[in-house]
């Protein structure tokens, strides 16, 4: 074949992404201590993926998250104006959780405890008895926090001061972002798993696909080919603590009848929306810290891997939808895409958790990354030099 | 409680002995049932199945989705049945016990077709 060789076909020592080529330390996967510096260094500073705002479709919609690694629960809100906002779903009066909900329609919060109601906008419209304290009602909105969107994903950042704007952060991910169809999504599929496994060694099963022919034989057949075994992409590119690869195309996938038919049923619908031959149908988006996004149109996933401790982290995977169901052929396909998506994703869980007892062992002192498991490299020296900094950070406040 | 002798559009009663088991409502519902059966019953439903999804999706896209009649949407419910139960026995095969393993831990939470 003339076709030139991509990196995929001669998997080199070669160091694509200039990270060296050095085992990497196993406890950043398993020790609390790490996971304690994590926490502050990343899940309390950075923009992280919540939501998306068909979630907010009119004013006085909400939606309530819980970030465990920054121990935080968030009210999100579309107020009077239009206007989407994140405020930490915490009384003022005495701190007490405002809103029990995970989401709803309303245009005002109570406080179950003495009854303080709150605005959509976060003020305080009313307390009983009120003159008796000592403040003004004025003072007393609830504790806003950063929130932005790009492609219609909806990002917080606990930070009070966020060091940098949401576009700063995705630099020119941003713009190729818009162009999926996320950003035009109206609504989703949506499954959840939870594991027993650190958020890093699950995000991380998800962007190599050294593992495929093993544990997804059946289900990843069309993955990889005769030229390709292993599935490995084309490309994969490096944009300061994110990562992307190029999908490989199987020329010759080994597709069954019913998957086929399917799949073919979904197709007019995707091109009637204008994504038939989209630019980034290829592009397999890994967000800093723990958000994925997938191009493909046919099945527009996104997977968040949301730790709740060393060794314990939630999966949230949406597929993104463009409209309601129209007609019956649609909703099918739809919901073939979604099993299959999860079928794969299902398969993974076992042998990551396999994983977490043998590393939480603490046998081992090192793992070790292959050239076509570079997006992890990648990955493990974002997360370490986020940790490395704050640990400076905190050190040099310490002597001031 | 069995379904009524012609619970689904005329043309499809050949498919009337699976409606109590696949015709679920709810994405998660269909998932479960899949993971629950038995490879006999799987086999027998995607057998039937398999050459009237093609005429039966023909026949429920004449209308809307909101036009659709008791027995238009019983058979849609089936067909959706039909997605999951195919993967298993169309992708997983005899593989399909120990993938319905890890597949027990993922619940749906949320599909279009829900609404
Ligand atoms: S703690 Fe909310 S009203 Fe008192
Ligand atoms: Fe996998």
């Amino acid at each position: 074949m003339s076709m030139p060789s991509p990196q995929f076909l001669e998997p080199k020592s070669h160091d694509p992404a200039h990270l060296g080529t050095d085992p990497v330390p196993a406890g950043p996967y398993y020790r609390e201590d790490y996971f304690a510096l994590e926490r502050e260094a990343i899940f309390k500073r950075s923009w992280l993926q919540v939501g998306h705002v068909c979630e907010l479709p009119e004013p006085g919609t909400f939606v309530v998250r819980t970030i465990e690694a920054a121990g935080a629960s968030i009210l999100i809100t579309r107020g009077r104006d239009g206007v989407i906002r994140a405020f930490h779903n915490v009384c003022t009066h005495r701190g007490t959780q405002l809103v029990a909900e995970t989401g709803g329609k309303q245009s005002s919060f109570t406080c179950r405890y003495h009854a303080w109601t709150f605005g959509s906008d976060g003020a305080l419209r009313g307390a009983p008895d009120l003159e008796r304290f000592y403040i003004e009602a004025k003072d007393c909105g609830l504790i806003k926090i950063a929130i932005d969107q790009c492609a219609g994903l909806l990002f917080v950042n606990l930070d009070r001061e966020p060091k940098q704007s949401l576009r700063a952060f995705l630099g020119p991910l941003a713009a190729e972002l818009e162009m999926l169809p996320v950003a035009k999504a109206t609504t989703f599929s949506e499954y959840v798993y939870e594991i027993d496994a650190n958020w890093k060694l699950t995000y991380d099963n998800f962007q190599e696909n050294y593992h495929l022919q093993f544990i997804h034989p059946r289900s990843g057949k069309a993955a990889g080919g005769p030229e390709n075994p292993f599935g490995y992409p084309t490309r994969y590119g490096f944009h300061g603590p994110h990562r992307t690869q190029t999908i490989w195309t199987n020329p010759k996938p080994a597709i069954m009848p019913i998957q086929g038919f399917a799949f073919g049923k979904g197709l007019p619908f995707i091109a009637a929306d204008g994504f038939a031959q989209a630019p980034h149908n290829r592009t397999y988006f890994a967000l800093f810290p723990n958000f994925f996004l997938i191009g493909t149109p046919t099945q527009h996933f996104s997977h968040s891997v949301i730790p709740i401790c060393a060794s314990k982290s939630r999966g949230v995977i949406r597929l993104y939808w463009i409209g309601d169901d129209r007609i019956a052929s649609q909703r099918f396909a739809r919901e073939y895409a979604m099993a299959t998506a999860l079928d794969i994703h299902s398969e993974d869980r076992a042998v990551i958790e396999a994983g977490q007892r043998g590393l939480s062992s603490g046998a081992l002192s090192h793992i070790h990354f292959q050239s076509q498991e570079v997006l992890c490299r990648h990955f493990f020296h974002s997360v370490d030099s986020a940790v490395q900094a704050y640990k400076a950070e905190r050190a040099g406040s310490a002597r001031t | 409680m069995s379904a009524p002798e012609h619970s689904l559009p005329p043309g499809f009663g050949s498919l009337e002995p699976f409606v109590s088991a696949w015709a679920l409502e709810g994405a998660d519902n269909r998932l479960r049932a899949r993971l629950a059966s038995r490879e006999a019953d799987r086999v027998a439903f995607f057998e039937a199945a398999k050459d009237l999804l093609p005429r039966g999706l023909d026949y429920l896209d004449r209308k809307p989705l909101a036009e659709h009649s008791d027995q238009d949407k019983r058979l849609m419910r089936l067909l959706l049945g039909m997605a999951h139960v195919a993967l298993a026995v169309e992708i997983q095969g005899d593989d399909e016990p120990r993938h319905a393993e890890g597949a027990r831990h993922m619940t749906i939470t949320r599909a279009p077709s829900d609404d």
